[in-house]
């Protein structure tokens, strides 16, 4: 997965020539409006024909710096089939209060198309119908609908966006859900701010070029404002010709990692007036400084006397740190539920989640840091990027690229990950979203580092299956079901789900239509460090029945696979299952003296490439008994779309595997 | 789609007058109401107040109990409010399980956000959503609010058992009007009658109350939710409606007032477009082919985009706004159809209907409000009633689904609103035909043709995949398929978007390992194509009856050409299956080297009582068995 790293393009070029432009708006396209389908993709129902984008750094009238990012975009839509996906435009605005805040201005868009006669018009987009919506406190989103689309018709829109967040750079999605024939971002950047940029995904860049605009940004002398400041500009063009479709494959991570865009850092700003310059991120140690002194985070890692009223009953007559830190945890995860939002921050504080019961991840993890340390355990907070969220940047320090934090207790010389946010997590063990490359360390003393994150944890089953064939042709006995691991964490989620065990019971009669469950029990469902054990009596009725009296079974009672997950001839992005499973069967099954065995089966034995995992079963038989086992092991999280063909085959074995049946005929 | 606006978003909540606090312990929960039970409805009081016809107040006070993580969706507070409905206040307490008060809830604790039905890109709606919790279970919560609403056309209904595993301690609702302002209501499953006394100021008031109710579960193919719990539903005589105001006491009057106030008038079309409309229709001489012309015509030039803003999201945009922007949500469609038959001279209905696919949820005859969710267009010609669904660019002409097949809906005609019924896809119709031919070699491999057909509200199974481009179709269809490796020669639609609609599906492809040798058998699935992969689950002491909401029938048939040499082990698959709700045969011949498999499962629409729960049950274990029918063969 490290393979597909932004690729850095440093800013400062020099000497290239050309500076792109903008192309012209609203103009009869009649090549686009002949168009008939796309040749680089025959099957797109759209394409985007052109598409070109800016973001200029200026001020608005009261002097303040202001960033004009502007978008203008050409597509054509061959048939009907895109309207809805890309024929109504949203932009989300952030608002930080009345005073400082994004704008859209200057939203137009027009269409042309032939008409029922076969002559061109043109529709405007009337401007009553721009929608705007406050989402939330600090959200709204903006919405439009292209006017008047038919079928082979060519559409035209743009809009400007202002913003006074220099932090907030704009970038740019080369990529998107249809293909592009031409996609350009050009920025304007006064010297006083210096920018990151880095490009995502795998495709390059068809063109780059920058040129340096001599004193094209003065500031000063207006407005009453004595002195001034002036300085050079970069003005650079990226820009990406026959850009193909974005099109997402199952049991990848998020398409933010693939998709080809570009993204801005804010590192350094000099002040207009004193040319004081302020780094925002320039190393580790700017970032590490940032987040010891802000109010959202550090200053609240600080705050262990809040804590340590609340605790010291939770671990009063604990001695050893292990138990103090599963107690001082399970205190915190049990005490404030998740709001299901994620954050680094804490920015209502930890006093108020405390008192709220309830909290972003932010809100939590930083309450169970300082808790810990609260409790004399020394532990440090780990920013992480979850799945859904993306890798992190790992080539210049950028905090945007976290969105999650969670806490790393050093006990006893070993290091335990920790996520607050669901009671059901054992101590130590994460969720699958936080299972995403690498986190970021950070402790109030020392300087910050990164760490893998792996936990160690994996999925594991083990199914024992014992049965007796009786003198009617059916089979009784039991079975015992470990879930271990994350599969443990599962399962209890999916029983807790449920609003009894008893309702949980009633699904495994319905997955497994031979068996019929007599009894049944689930034990470990609340002691969540223990494996849920499921243990069932069951009658099984061997469907299959074979000429002259003699009865099929298949060995594969439970769990069967039936169908491969993986039906791609190839793939182009990893598959990334997060952690390593087991999973484990075993079969034994006595016969009356009257039946004996008429055939066997195959030991299988299959390996993936580079110990990636196995699939093995063993069969052996006596007189009156015989047992059959398989394990299969995937050991690695990540296969790259070289080991994909493998990984299919694997689970083809096992679906060979479980035709096989077992014939007990009569002596 | 005319959304049914709840004017509160969660009626359950309401609260009392601060009770003596330890009132509230939860060992005062009677104990017959724990049993499945997530939470407790403590106590609830909803009034629905009257003052004047565009001046309604909504008050709501609720005390909840909640035992585990499963209960907290129930204090998952959300109240709504729009342009014409503006929320007095908020307030409560939060008590541990003793009644102890341990937090006070303020408006501030309330996140203010756009309401969103997932759908819609404009709507006016906001929603104040509770953030607080208790981290500790069991804890109650009591709150009260209440909403001023400027509208009297329609009240919430007053269903205070409509979440499942929620039992109710005590709930009364209220509604106070003045003496003059009449209403109409209709109850559902409450005992005893309303309770009708004048209030100290004169008023007049209604009311009703359950207690000691006990959470119910969700069981599989209930009948739809509201039809068998307790609920009040009410409607007006006379009301107000931002600046509209009327009366009605029939579905006649209220389809008549629909019609002159919020329809008239808004079906103008630009001179070219009626032209053009004349034009492609002229040669025409039969209105039903003519009225099929021009549908495809508004079909390929509108597109669905739902837009909920002004009157309560009940009036449809004009038809030159359509015209000209080549969208609108299903009432500016409705509404743009019909202005379209009408400039080709065919007479047509606005109709609006509850549509969901899930559930035939009906308008109900005899109590007229309004009830429904969605709007479809009805063109009365004699004899032969037809029905369009306007939203959808790609369905035939006269296709309506299983979203609004089979129910009562209301037309708004120029002579009054008429109740008339969607027709019914019939289990005989909704058929789906699979014919395959495949060969199996010596080493296991599978080649064939398969083609199937799909009719009646089964023409759309394949809709996903069918407007797909090819790649993106092959990997889909790979993900409905459960033959495993496949390798997909040729995949071909063909849709056939006649009166009597069917889509058709031819597929070539192979299967590398479709077999498995060992020790001298050969086995292979004989179902791969239309496999029922898991039964129902059974559900011990079953309160509900059992409802199928569409019948369908499924016929397959799959020739096995084995491999020379080989001859069946297994005892040849012959189910047969005869129950009031459906019927299924499973059967496998062998006819020298060709193994035939035929297969007919029929699922018969109805409602049945609870008892012919597990024989269903029963029967689709029987399907799934005989679906996993493991062929095997030896050597001869």
């Amino acid at each position: 997965m490290r393979r597909i790293l932004p690729t850095l393009i440093a800013l400062l070029l020099f000497n290239f020539v050309a500076t792109a432009q903008d192309f012209p708006y609203g103009k009869v396209d009649n090549d686009a409006l002949a168009m008939k389908k796309y040749d680089k993709d025959t099957s797109a129902h759209a394409v985007v024909t052109n598409e070109y984008g800016s973001s200029h750094m200026g001020f608005d009238n009261d002097y303040r710096i202001l960033i004009t990012f502007m978008r203008h975009v050409k597509i054509k839509f061959f048939d009907n089939k895109e309207f809805e996906n890309s024929g109504t435009i949203v932009e989300e605005l952030y608002n930080a209060n009345e005073t400082s805040y994004e704008d859209i201005t200057d939203v137009k868009a027009v269409t042309f198309y032939k008409d029922d006669n076969g002559n061109i018009q043109q529709a405007e987009l009337d401007k009553s119908k721009i929608f705007r919506t406050r989402d939330s406190k600090h959200v709204s989103s903006v919405k439009f609908v292209l006017p008047a689309l038919r079928s082979g018709c060519v559409v035209e829109f743009s809009y400007k966006i202002t913003s006074p967040y220099t932090f907030n750079f704009k970038g740019w999605e080369f990529q998107s859900s249809i293909p592009k024939m031409r996609s350009v971002y050009e920025v304007h950047i006064p010297g006083f701010w210096e920018y990151n940029a880095a490009l995502a995904g795998p495709l390059k860049l068809s063109f780059n070029t920058a040129k340096v605009e001599r004193a094209c940004f003065t500031y000063g002398g207006g407005g009453g404002v004595s002195g001034g400041a002036s300085a050079d500009c970069s003005d650079i063009v990226y820009g990406m010709t026959d850009v193909p479709a974005f099109i997402e494959e199952e049991y990848m991570t998020s398409s933010k990692n693939f998709k080809s865009a570009i993204q801005y850092q804010l590192v350094q700003e000099t002040d207009l007036l004193s040319g004081v310059k302020t780094k925002y991120a320039k190393e580790w140690k700017d970032i590490d400084y940032f987040l010891k002194t802000y109010s959202e985070f550090g200053t609240q890692l600080k705050r262990t006397s809040l804590l340590k009223d609340r605790i010291s009953p939770v671990i009063a007559g604990k001695t050893d740190e292990l138990s103090k830190a599963k107690a001082v945890y399970s205190y915190i995860n049990s005490t404030i539920k998740w709001n299901h939002r994620e954050s680094v921050l804490s920015s209502d504080g930890l006093k108020q989640a405390l008192e709220n019961h309830a909290g972003t991840s932010g809100d939590i993890n930083l309450n169970l840091v300082t808790a810990l340390n609260a409790a004399g355990i020394p532990t440090e907070a780990v920013i992480i990027s979850t799945r859904d969220h993306g890798i992190v940047n790992k080539l210049y320090p950028d905090l945007n690229s976290f969105n999650y934090v969670i806490a790393k207790a050093n006990i006893g010389g070993q290091s335990y990950l920790l996520d607050g946010t669901d009671p059901l997590l054992p101590f130590g063990m994460l969720p699958l979203r936080c299972l995403n490359d690498q986190g970021r360390v950070f402790s109030m003393d020392k300087p910050s580092y990164w760490i893998d994150m792996n936990t160690g944890q994996r999925e594991k089953t083990t199914t024992t299956v014992d049965l007796t064939l009786q003198s009617d042709g059916k089979l009784k006995g039991a079975v015992t079901r470990f879930s271990v691991g994350y599969s443990a964490y599962l399962k209890r989620t999916e029983i807790k789900k449920s609003n009894s065990p008893d309702e949980y019971l009633e699904h495994i009669s319905a997955e497994n239509h031979n068996i019929k469950v007599i009894k049944s029990q689930v034990s470990n469902i609340d002691s969540i460090d223990n494996p849920i054990i499921e243990t069932l009596e069951v009658e099984v009725n061997p469907t299959d029945k074979m000429t002259d009296n003699r009865i099929g079974f298949s060995p594969f009672l439970l769990n069967q696979v039936k169908i491969n997950p993986f039906k791609l001839a190839q793939r182009d992005f990893p598959v990334d299952r997060g952690m390593p499973s087991e999973d484990r069967y075993i079969i034994t099954v006595h016969l009356p003296a009257e039946y004996t065995l008429e055939n066997t089966t195959q030991p299988i034995a299959y390996g993936l490439p580079n110990q990636g995992g196995s699939f093995l079963t063993d069969f052996s038989a006596d007189a009156n008994t015989f047992t059959y086992s398989y394990i299969t092991r995937i050991n690695h999280s990540v296969f790259s779309p070289e080991e994909y063909p493998y990984l299919k085959e694997l689970y083809n074995k096992i679906i060979l595997a479980e035709k096989n049946e077992l014939v007990f005929k009569k002596k | 789609m005319i959304r049914a606006k709840l004017l509160i978003g969660l009626l359950l909540f309401t609260g009392l007058p601060a009770w003596a606090q330890n009132k509230l312990d939860i060992n005062l929960i009677p104990a017959n109401l724990l049993h499945n039970a997530n939470a407790v409805v403590r106590n609830e009081e909803t009034t629905i107040q009257v003052i004047e016809a565009d001046n309604v107040e909504f008050h709501v006070k609720s005390v909840v109990t909640v035992f585990n993580r499963n209960g907290d969706p129930k204090v998952n507070i959300n109240v709504f409010y729009d342009k014409i409905s503006s929320i007095k206040y908020i307030k409560g307490f939060i008590y541990n399980e003793f009644g102890k008060v341990i937090q006070k809830i303020n408006e501030r604790d309330f996140d203010d956000y756009a309401a969103s039905d997932g759908f819609s890109l404009y709507q006016d709606d906001r929603v104040k959503h509770y953030r607080k919790t208790s981290g500790q279970y069991p804890y109650t919560i009591e709150l009260e609010y209440a909403l001023k609403v400027r509208q009297s056309l329609y009240f919430p209904s007053w269903e205070p058992c409509e979440e499942s595993n929620v039992a109710i301690e005590k709930s009364s609702f209220q509604f106070i009007c003045d003496p003059g302002f009449n209403i109409r209501y209709k109850q559902d499953y409450l005992p005893g009658k309303a309770n009708i006394t004048t209030t100290r100021e004169g008023k007049k008031a209604y009311s009703w109350n359950i207690s000691n109710f006990a959470a119910w579960r969700d069981e599989p193919l209930s009948p739809p939710e509201n039809q068998n719990k307790p609920r009040i539903i009410l409607a007006p005589e006379a009301f107000a409606y931002e600046k509209y105001s009327g009366s009605f006491a029939s579905w006649q009057q209220l389809g008549k007032w629909e019609f002159d106030n919020l329809l008239k008038n808004r079906t103008t079309l630009p001179d070219e477009t009626a032209n053009y409309i004349k034009s492609i229709t002229a040669g025409i001489s039969d209105p039903k082919l003519k009225a099929k012309k021009v549908y495809e015509y508004m079909q390929q030039k509108t597109h669905y985009i739902s837009i909920q803003v002004g009157i309560g999201g009940l009036q449809p945009f004009k038809a030159d706004e359509v015209d000209k922007d080549g969208y609108g949500d299903c009432k500016a469609l409705v509404n743009y159809t019909k202005a379209l038959l009408q400039a080709a001279g065919i007479d047509s209905w606005y109709c609006e209907v509850y549509g969901n696919s899930r559930e035939k949820l009906s308008l109900i005859p005899d109590f007229p409000s309004i009830q429904g969710n969605h709007v479809i267009l009805c063109l009365p010609f004699k004899n032969d009633t037809t029905w369009l669904e306007c939203t959808d660019q790609q369905i035939p002409f006269g296709f309506l689904g299983d979203f609004t097949d089979d129910r009562n809906v209301l037309a708004c005609t120029p002579e009054g609103g008429k109740l008339l019924h969607t027709p019914k896809y019939r289990t005989e119709q909704n058929l789906v035909t699979r014919k395959a031919d495949f060969t199996l070699n010596e080493g296991g491999d599978l080649e064939g043709e398969m083609t199937t057909s799909f009719k009646g509200a089964d023409y759309d199974d394949r809709y996903a995949i069918v407007e797909k481009a090819q790649s993106e179709r092959l990997k889909d269809f790979k993900k409905y398929c459960q033959i495993n490796n496949i390798d997909i020669k040729t995949l071909e639609y063909k849709l056939d978007k006649s009166l009597d609609p069917a889509t058709f599906e031819n597929v070539k492809l192979s299967a590398r390992e479709y077999g498995a040798i060992t020790d001298g058998k050969y086995y292979f699935s004989l179902n791969s194509v239309d496999r029922q992969s898991a039964g129902l689950k059974p559900i011990t002491n079953r309160v509900n009856p059992v409802t199928i909401n569409h019948g369908h029938t499924y016929e397959d048939r799959i020739t096995y050409t084995l491999p020379a040499g080989w001859k069946l082990d297994s005892e040849p698959l012959n189910v047969a299956i005869n129950q009031p709700f459906g019927s299924f045969s499973a059967n496998v011949s062998v006819n020298n080297n060709q193994l035939v498999y035929v297969r007919k499962l029929q699922i018969k629409d109805g409602t049945y009582n609870k008892e012919v729960y597990s024989d269903l049950v029963d029967f689709y274990n029987a399907v799934v068995d005989a679906d996993n029918y493991n062929v095997i063969l030896v050597k001869k």
